[in-house]
């Protein structure tokens, strides 16, 4: 590989984009959507966002986990009674009873009970975020199925207005907004740069030039990577208050662009004009969106039909590295990232060479 | 020493013969026309040539590179001018050129030389997409000379073009033979063919049906005839190697109706009509 060759495709790439109206509104749509929500709905301080009520006399490690993420404020109840009271007291956004052998119960699989309080007033997505993000501790502690059964109960069921606080660059929507980054690219811009060359036929002047199909590919995929790189960097950027584990979401941002590039080096190499891509592009980018919609209940053929989704791991992970956990379970995620990622790149690089002999 | 060197070479694509089994050489500073039909197989071949497209069989060698085996050895001494205008039309001239000096590892300044060559070096600065057809033209011929390629290949270097533009192509071509670069050439003008060339192959659905110098192709295969205009306005063509053609030259001259007599040499597209006319009405 001639790494000046696949600079200079990247140069030319990256300055052409810019001038293609259609991928430069692609490329700061996510900018533009971050913006627009800090602007409209400031929120609260996202370092206290999550607010939650524990009641922990055997000092588990379940909230000893929880303490350490950044994102998770903790207040103590005295009793297990006073915790729903608390709650409402300190508009928490829900509470946790934890059992006194609660840790050595659920290493010797007897499944102790953890009761679970969600504040009805919050929102939708907070609530089911803070469901989220106690399954995965949970479930993260002691490698079992069902650890612990968890019984979830309602603070205020008068309640079913749920209050809009905290709406603005949090936790749902940073995964979201980065899974859209990588989306735009995925779909459209990396795509729209190798089929533009197969449309205005500067691919033959490529191909004719000392450039090799895999330099092209490499300095298109590079494209590709340079600018989500900068726009999901401006968006941590913006939100680096939300970021937990900065190294594990660099990691897990990087894995997901390569995966995005990967899949519309694929594309590109399928369509043969900007037509075809336009038309397939809102697809392919509600799919791979999907996953990382706000999380709100759903039916189970919908929840096993996401996990067919790459971006459903790469969410799942974002998710995980964003709320500073370092659980075993991202790993996991990014293994079927890695993979994903692996698959596409050959089918593109497959796919393309196909077509040119 | 032959500067391309092609053995039965033959591309398919899904079933249907584009090149089949063709062979010839073309010498060092020699201008080779390559002449046929619309699908006749030029572009396959210059795209076999070029290291852009494996052959289905045979083989050939350019600039002494195997076109299969050594692609990127062959490609910084060959230059391609497509018969589309593949130019990046959102950059300027410059800006297309000075990427095409990354990709041949060229220093910028050869980029001024080649605009200069052209004639556009006062328009480098404009988008490309401003350009006429013409300019459009002599930057791709620019760009595939930058990195002052052995071999050019040039296909439709001149269609749909004004004839002025066509003439500075034309007078392009011949300087860079005057240089001794290689040029290969595919064009639809046969006059353009007989004024450059010094071979010319006849291509037909794939496969080479004369290959020789033009004057040696219109002596073999052309008519030469007279062109006889009455006073009517009315004209008699009268080939010369029919056994009567004396005979109805003489009975139109006594006859007292004859204005002008004029001879007319066979051209190389009648040549080329009678070839591959020939050869697709088999």
């Amino acid at each position: 590989m001639n790494l000046g060759v696949i600079k200079a495709i990247t140069r030319k790439d990256v300055v052409d984009a810019i001038r293609n109206r259609y991928l430069l509104s692609a490329l700061i749509t996510p900018l533009f959507v971050a913006l627009l929500f800090r602007v409209l709905l400031p929120g609260d301080n996202p370092r206290s966002l999550l607010t939650v009520v524990v009641h922990d006399p055997g000092n588990s490690t379940l909230i000893a986990e929880l303490r350490k993420a950044p994102q998770i404020g903790l207040v103590e109840a005295g009793s297990a009674d006073a915790i729903a009271r608390e709650v409402e007291k300190h508009k928490a956004i829900g509470g946790v009873v934890v059992p006194l052998n609660f840790d050595s119960d659920g290493t010797a699989g007897k499944q102790p009970e953890l009761a679970i309080y969600v504040n009805n007033k919050k929102n939708n997505f907070e609530q089911a975020a803070f469901r989220r993000l106690l399954v995965q501790q949970v479930q993260s502690l002691v490698k079992q199925p069902e650890p612990a059964r968890l019984v979830w109960i309602d603070v205020d069921k008068e309640t079913n207005e749920p209050t809009r606080g905290g709406l603005s660059l949090d936790r749902m929507l940073l995964p979201l907004l980065l899974i859209m980054t990588f989306g735009m690219t995925g779909a459209l811009v990396v795509p729209v740069l190798l089929v533009e060359e197969k449309e205005k036929r500067t691919l033959d002047f490529l191909l004719a030039s000392p450039a090799s199909l895999k330099e092209i590919i490499a300095g298109k995929a590079l494209t590709g990577v340079t600018y989500s790189l900068l726009i999901a960097g401006l968006l941590l950027a913006i939100n680096r208050q939300l970021v937990g584990n900065w190294l594990l979401t660099a990691l897990t941002v990087l894995l997901g662009l390569v995966l995005v590039v990967s899949i519309g080096l694929f594309m590109g190499s399928l369509f043969n004009n900007t037509m075809q891509v336009n038309t397939w592009a809102g697809t392919v980018l509600v799919v791979l969106l999907a996953p990382s919609f706000p999380s709100l209940p759903m039916p189970a053929v919908v929840d096993a039909a996401m996990r067919l989704i790459p971006t459903y791991y790469l969410t799942e992970a974002l998710k995980l590295s964003l709320a500073g956990s370092a659980s075993p379970r991202i790993w996991g995620h990014l293994a079927v990232v890695l993979v994903c990622t692996i698959i596409a790149f050959a089918a593109a690089v497959w796919a393309l060479r196909r077509r040119h002999n | 020493m032959n500067a391309i060197e092609v053995e039965k070479l033959s591309r398919a694509f899904n079933g249907l013969q584009a090149v089949d089994n063709i062979s010839f050489s073309v010498e060092a500073g020699e201008i080779f026309g390559f002449l046929g039909h619309n699908g006749a197989g030029k572009t396959t071949t210059i795209r076999m040539l070029s290291g852009q497209l494996l052959p289905s069989s045979g083989g050939a060698r350019v600039a002494g590179c195997d076109v299969i085996t050594e692609q990127q050895r062959l490609k910084p001494l060959i230059g391609v001018v497509s018969e589309h205008q593949n130019l990046y039309e959102r950059m300027s001239g410059r800006e297309n050129l000075e990427f095409g000096a990354r990709l041949y590892r060229q220093n910028f300044s050869r980029v001024n030389e080649a605009l200069e060559q052209v004639g556009l070096l006062d328009r480098a600065k404009d988008n490309v997409r401003n350009y006429s057809n013409g300019m459009k033209q002599r930057l791709l011929i620019a760009r595939a000379l930058l990195h002052r390629p052995q071999i050019i290949f040039l296909d439709e270097p001149t269609r749909g073009l004004d004839p002025v533009v066509g003439r500075e192509i034309r007078r392009l071509i011949l300087d860079l033979s005057k240089q001794g670069v290689t040029v290969f050439l595919t064009t639809h003008y046969m006059e353009e063919a007989d004024q450059l060339c010094n071979r010319v192959a006849f291509l037909s659905e794939g496969r080479i049906v004369a290959l020789n110098t033009p004057s040696f192709l219109k002596v073999a295969h052309g008519q030469d005839s007279v062109k006889v205009t009455l006073d009517d306005g009315q004209s008699v063509t009268i080939a010369l190697d029919d056994p009567d053609a004396g005979k109805q030259l003489e009975n139109l001259v006594n006859a007292g109706h004859v204005r002008t007599i004029h001879s007319a040499e066979a051209t190389l597209e009648d040549v080329f009509v009678q070839i591959a006319g020939r050869k697709l009405a088999e």
